[in-house]
């Protein structure tokens, strides 16, 4: 690699002539509450901010997060370049991207708010609609899928009584499919709001559901 | 080449074993479609940028390592491409296969058919039978709004419409949203493409029948349509187009490439404005004698009775009153009767004017003008005055009490009472259709409205642009030069009248400096800008003056 300085320096890896530390780029302290389960040391780094509880009619970027954007707004040279964590804020602070985000985003970020919409399309990370308080993706791609997917995604459907999509009457759960998670090793993967369960088999689903139970304090779940 | 340190302006370099010699910078595909061969494209268009994701470019370039998209790569010189190799036939064989897979080949029932490039490209290089036994994923319609209809199934993701309306129109309200085989053109939600006033356009570069025609929807096959190359009537830019006609009716219009004038678009509003020329209840056959005596005849007679009468008034006052909707050679025509007639006290024209003019941010040349008619500034030129309000009616002051000569051309004189031309000592009519005002006429004379012949107007750029005969004439109208021309003559005796548009047009240049220098073979479909465009436009610009 040449020494020609970062014009963008990224929050990952060489921060350049900018000599901005981490936390200078990324905000130093944490906004909204900690994870369920605190956090998992080996995956803080990946987890840049801690989870606020959702509120599709929350302001956007108020107070610390008009901080965070201005943070992420001067990471990038153009404002188009800002829009995916931008939209990763919005979804944070409400739960989904309404068209109603899309198109304060748009104003905000001075896009086209049809534009805003195909990139928020494109995204599958991206809710288009509410979900519920747990997003369960189960990874039914080939090698979870090969190894029991299937009968995880039924037995997490039987579970929660829900249809696939949905969302269960007391709002508690939205099931879907995903690709890849990128957990190849550990079938069957399933993603449940920001954290990975590995090696789960139809018959871990009740388990799993009852620490969600215990970990929120929640007996109704 | 020598190598004298400077880089060549042109490369030179082989397309299926063709000599090809391009401009520094051109695409293959440019290059390629030079020298006559056609290589598939849907992403790339002429007036657009060049994304290259369709992949159905792809050519072979010898040296590379894998085949190139062909729209996005640069000639070089001594380069060797093949755009028919087995390897590059092959692949665009298997791009065409994917592109089938959704494909819903409604062909019989999709306005495109005929002209669609899908069709196209498949049949000349595609599989004969496809291989998918998986069902069709289905979209169904979506309203664009204004008059553009979508049909999602029919899609090739080219992204044309999306960078037209970002690139050109400068309003980006098209985008595709979600993605892979769900993907689909659309709006911001119910946003719509309404309002947006050169959205049209969008339908002529989809490249399959996925954006198609409100208006036009179901209305002619593409095979049944003849093509002629006009220009647009709808304002004074004069907008190239074509008139895709059928049955004797216009029944759309197509933009025509002209990079001076209107590149490769046209105006929502000038493109739905061709309805007027079809417009039925034509005047058929010449008519003489005022209201109640009024008889149908024929030319021979009509001309011969009119010439009598103007050789007995020689010398009145005469008004006369044109349109903008007239090419040059009728109102020049016109105006060289009234010379030979008498004293011509005033020369005018009523037409409509917009609130504002409408550009087009991406092809600053493109402007939709105020003045709604194609030939203001032919009309000005040739020495006609504007008159009446900004909605063509009005004004015509003391041509109530007028008791010399009056001809009118053009102007149907509806806000006029039937006690319109009452004084007038000879009142001639001509028109495509007949009017109450015109009941005082002595002699009501069928001539064709411009899509009936062959002419020129002059746009608001000061360039003379000729279009060509698309109708027949209704009965026995006649275009205006040719019944004026030949009264004119015979009046002032000056030789015979001309009988071709190009024999009027040439009288024309002879009889106005404004178009001298000018040739009607040289104008061909392209148009030429008068000798001085610029104190020609100006002078039009002060004669519209308020
Ligand atoms: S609608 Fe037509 S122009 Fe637009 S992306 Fe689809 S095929 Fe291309
Ligand atoms: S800008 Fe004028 S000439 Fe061009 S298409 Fe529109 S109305 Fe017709
Ligand atoms: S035309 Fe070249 S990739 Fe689309």
């Amino acid at each position: 690699m040449s020494e020609a300085p970062f014009r963008n320096p990224g929050w990952a890896g060489n921060t350049g002539e900018f000599d901005l530390a981490e936390a200078e780029v990324r905000g130093d302290s944490y906004v909204g509450e900690r994870p369920l389960d605190g956090g998992h040391p080996g995956a803080s780094p990946s987890l840049p901010y801690m989870l606020v509880k959702k509120d599709p009619s929350a302001p956007l970027f108020e107070g610390p997060y008009q901080e965070r954007l201005d943070k992420i707004l001067d990471r990038y040279p153009t404002s188009r370049a800002a829009l995916l964590p931008v939209l990763n804020m919005a979804q944070e602070l409400r739960g989904h991207v309404s068209p109603g985000t899309m198109d304060e985003v748009a104003s905000l970020l001075d896009l086209g708010r049809a534009y805003v919409r195909g990139v928020a399309t494109f995204y599958t990370m991206y809710n288009k609609r509410p979900v519920g308080r747990f997003l369960v993706q189960v990874c039914t791609n080939i090698s979870c899928n090969l190894c029991g997917a299937d009968e995880v995604l039924a037995a997490f459907l039987d579970h929660t009584g829900t249809e696939l999509g949905e969302t269960s009457a007391d709002g508690n759960f939205t099931v879907v499919e995903a690709e890849c998670l990128a957990a190849c090793g550990f079938p069957t993967c399933v993603q449940i709001n920001s954290r990975y369960f590995e090696d789960v088999g139809a018959d871990d689903v009740t388990a799993i559901i009852e620490r969600l139970k215990a970990e929120t304090g929640d007996a109704r779940l | 080449m020598p190598d004298n340190g400077r880089k060549p302006e042109t490369v030179a370099l082989t397309i299926d074993g063709r000599e090809v010699v391009v401009p520094k910078g051109t695409s293959l595909l440019q290059a390629a479609a030079g020298a006559g061969i056609e290589v598939p494209h849907y992403c790339y268009h002429p007036g657009l940028s060049a994304p290259a994701q369709c992949r159905v470019c792809l050519v072979e370039v010898e040296g590379a390592p894998k085949l190139q998209p062909s729209c996005v790569t640069v000639a070089q010189d001594g380069q060797v491409v093949r755009t028919d190799s087995d390897e590059a036939l092959e692949m665009r064989k298997g791009v065409f296969e994917f592109y089938l897979v959704n494909h819903p080949l409604d062909c019989p029932i999709c306005d495109m058919s005929g002209e669609c490039k899908l069709q196209d490209y498949v049949f000349a290089e595609g599989r004969e039978h496809g291989r998918a036994h998986e069902p069709k994923r289905v979209f169904g319609r979506d309203d664009f709004g204004g008059d553009v209809l979508y049909y999602g199934d029919r899609c090739v993701m080219c992204t044309r419409c999306v960078r037209f309306m970002e690139e050109v129109a400068g309003d980006p309200r098209l985008t595709v949203v979600e993605r892979g085989s769900r993907a689909v053109i659309d709006t911001f939600f119910d946003q719509g493409l309404e309002g947006a006033s050169f959205a049209g356009n969008v339908v002529d570069i989809c490249p399959v029948g996925a954006l198609v025609s409100k208006e036009f929807l179901h209305k002619a096959r593409a095979w049944d349509l003849d093509h002629t190359p006009s220009v647009c009537a709808g304002c004074s830019q004069g907008c190239n187009v074509e008139l895709h006609t059928r049955d004797n009716l216009v029944q759309r219009l197509k933009p025509r490439e002209n990079q001076e004038v209107n590149g490769h678009w046209m105006c929502d509003y000038g493109r739905e404005s061709y309805e007027w020329i079809n417009r039925p209840g034509r005047l058929e056959s010449p008519q003489a004698g005022r209201g109640s005596r009024r008889k149908p005849t024929d030319w021979r007679d009509v001309l011969g009775r009119l010439h009598a009468r103007l050789q007995e008034l020689r010398g009145a006052e005469v008004i006369v009153i044109g349109s903008p909707l007239w090419p040059n050679e009728g109102l020049a025509a016109l105006d060289a009767l009234a010379q030979a007639a008498g004293q011509v006290s005033r020369r005018v024209f009523r037409s409509p004017r917009a609130q504002d003019e409408d550009p087009l941010p991406g092809f600053p040349l493109l402007i939709r003008r105020r003045d709604l008619a194609p030939n203001v500034d032919g009309a000005g030129l040739l020495g006609f005055d504007r008159d009446g309000s900004d909605v063509g009616e009005g004004g015509l002051d003391g041509v109530a009490a007028h008791d010399g000569i009056l001809l009118v051309l053009g102007d149907e004189l509806r806000d006029q009472s039937e006690e319109f031309g009452a004084s007038a000592a000879l009142f001639v009519y001509l028109g495509t259709h007949d009017s109450p005002a015109a009941a005082n006429a002595d002699f009501v004379l069928p001539v064709t409205n411009f899509a009936e012949q062959e002419g020129t107007f002059v746009n608001a750029q000061g360039r003379v642009q000729r279009f060509q005969q698309a109708l027949r004439p209704p009965g026995t109208a006649r275009p205006a030069w040719l019944v004026l021309g030949a009264l004119a003559a015979a009046l002032a005796g000056n030789g015979p009248p001309p009988s071709r548009a190009d024999g009027a047009f040439a009288a024309l240049v002879a009889a106005h400096p404004a178009f001298a220098g000018l040739d009607y073979d040289v104008l061909g479909v392209a148009g030429a800008p008068l000798a001085d465009a610029g104190a020609a436009t100006a002078a039009a610009a002060g004669q519209r003056a308020p």
